[in-house]
């Protein structure tokens, strides 16, 4: 006689360790089997959509870094490149350099929370400490720039606050050698380490069909074999100055989601090479006006942050304040893709799952 | 394709269903109407020189005389992108899910129904998820919607 278990729910959050924020997820179980995913999200609604419907353009920047605060540099950029065009203000160089400067050192940090937080997830405690101790330094860099370690609102519409302090390149180009140098020290502790690779290797396979049906971008959408980074395609500010390319995986699964973002942190290291050397001088910021009124219109905004396209989609009616402010956040696709590809996982593949994909519920529930 | 293409493509090929708008060097932008919106999109997902496969966004506006509801399709393969537009009346707004064709929506649809009270007709899953369960309070996000005195304390 076969022998028969009966089917029963968990709720996996809102406070869980694993979730990385306060999402919970309703599983429907068989066993150890998770038969059935149901992501709750809303714990984090703050209404910045409709805040920033009743404030003035420079007010709703702060806002901004409320939205996604890993990678607030992003959030910051693509509120301000929306508000640009809409008010058609050409950004100097020197402030476009700054910006690609900053973004990617952010998106280096974000990469290194991630390598830390996955491998915790999974039950290895030493990348975490290893990943915080370098983002350590690009934060140093922040701090001493604009002030902020967190949420900097360094990014403002017509350029950037302040000015980069005398001896930045050489600090940061100190910095990028150090990470560059443990990035072997972080494949070398889990890209052999047995216990990793039984974890990771064919566990979550997100195909392709799957993830652009869903929406899925950034470095999960190209770990699963899709060659798309919309600083090339789709090129802004000043990307197609540098000589890099898209790195992308084939197998889709938590394995290569992983090195997929440990790919990324080279890539970021090489343009930002490139860009702390060939950094013009000038003006870091064009002229605004103290009262910011941009023209009649309305523009839908993309940019590639650390977890794939963020947008800003900005109604303006021609006063200080904008009609609809609607914010894309990646992990929310991401996120609404996990019961697609992970139904009849185990529940502790669930977790390596939701960790790959690297969900940030600020950007989800906004 | 250019842009300039794109826009004449489009132009030729959907018998002025969809309606050009001016965007200046803004993305191109076409308003459709909400009864032809389902053929619009599923023609160009499926059209082999559009391949619109991919919906970066679905948003809701409120403009003080209409609804409208925005999409933003990106071609991962052919690299180009446009908005879709459609205008609904405050009576009865309502329009039909596209998640059969991008099944990315369906959280965009919830969203947009949940803050701007439009219907959508065929959605799987229409039940309350950025707002608190029991809401009760109208639609945030209709500019009529005042929230100046609204404060939700915790029952004890």
């Amino acid at each position: 006689m076969a022998l028969r278990t009966e089917e029963f729910q968990v709720n996996m959050g809102p406070h869980h360790p694993a979730t990385h924020g306060v999402c919970r997820m309703v599983l429907t179980m068989d066993g150890e089997k998770v038969i059935k995913i149901e992501p709750v999200i809303g714990y984090l609604h703050r209404a910045i959509e409709k805040i920033c419907e009743n404030r003035t353009y420079p007010q709703c920047l702060p806002l901004m870094d409320r939205f996604e605060y890993v990678t607030s540099m992003a959030t910051n950029q693509v509120f301000s490149m929306a508000a640009e065009k809409l008010a058609e203000i050409e950004v100097p160089e020197r402030a476009e350099y700054l910006r690609v400067i900053m973004v990617e050192l952010n998106r280096i940090a974000s990469h290194l929370i991630f390598y830390g937080v996955t491998a915790m997830d999974l039950g290895a405690y030493t990348p975490f400490l290893y990943g915080l101790r370098e983002r350590e330094l690009i934060l140093d860099l922040f701090e001493e720039t604009c002030g902020q370690r967190l949420t900097y609102n360094y990014i403002r519409i017509g350029g950037v606050s302040k000015d980069i302090l005398p001896g930045f390149d050489k600090k940061a180009h100190a910095a990028l050698d150090t990470i560059e140098q443990k990035l072997e020290d972080y494949e070398g502790l889990l890209n052999e380490n047995p216990i990793w690779l039984v974890r990771t290797k064919g566990v979550g396979v997100l195909p392709a069909e799957v993830a652009i049906q869903y929406g899925v971008s950034g470095p999960s959408l190209r770990a699963s074999g899709v060659d798309y980074d919309i600083r090339r395609d789709d090129p802004y500010s000043v990307y197609h100055k540098f000589d890099w390319e898209v790195p992308t995986r084939q197998n889709g699964d938590t394995f290569d989601r992983y090195i997929q973002r440990l790919d990324e942190i080279r890539v970021s290291i090489k343009i930002l090479r490139q860009a702390i050397d060939g950094l013009p001088e000038g003006d870091i910021k064009a002229k605004v006006k103290p009262k910011f009124k941009p023209k009649e219109g309305e523009v839908y905004n993309r940019i590639e942050s650390a977890r794939g396209e963020m947008g800003c989609h900005l109604v303006s009616d021609g006063t200080v304040k904008p009609v609809r402010v609607k914010l894309r956040g990646s992990s929310y696709n991401n996120l609404q893709a996990i019961p697609a590809f992970a139904t009849n996982c185990m529940i502790a593949d669930l977790v390596a799952i939701f960790a790959t994909m690297d969900i940030i519920l600020p950007e989800c529930d906004r | 394709m250019t842009r300039e293409e794109l826009v004449a493509y489009i132009g030729s090929h959907f018998e002025g269903k969809l309606t050009e708008m001016e965007t200046g060097k803004f993305d191109p932008w076409f308003e459709v109407k909400a009864e032809d919106l389902v053929e619009v999109c599923q023609k160009l997902h499926d059209d082999e020189n559009l391949k619109f496969d991919f919906l970066c966004d679905l948003a809701g506006n409120d403009t003080r005389e209409r609804f409208e509801v925005s999409y933003k399709l990106v071609s991962l393969t052919l690299k180009h992108r446009l908005d879709l537009r459609v205008a609904l009346d405050y009576e009865g707004a309502e329009i039909e899910s596209v998640q059969h064709i991008w099944a990315g929506a369906n959280w965009h649809e919830r969203e947009v129904w949940e803050l701007y009270g439009i219907n959508i007709k065929n959605h799987d899953n229409l039940t309350r998820f950025l707002l608190h369960d029991e809401w009760d309070e109208g639609f945030p996000m209709r500019k009529d919607w005042d929230g100046k005195d609204f404060v939700r304390l915790p029952e004890i």
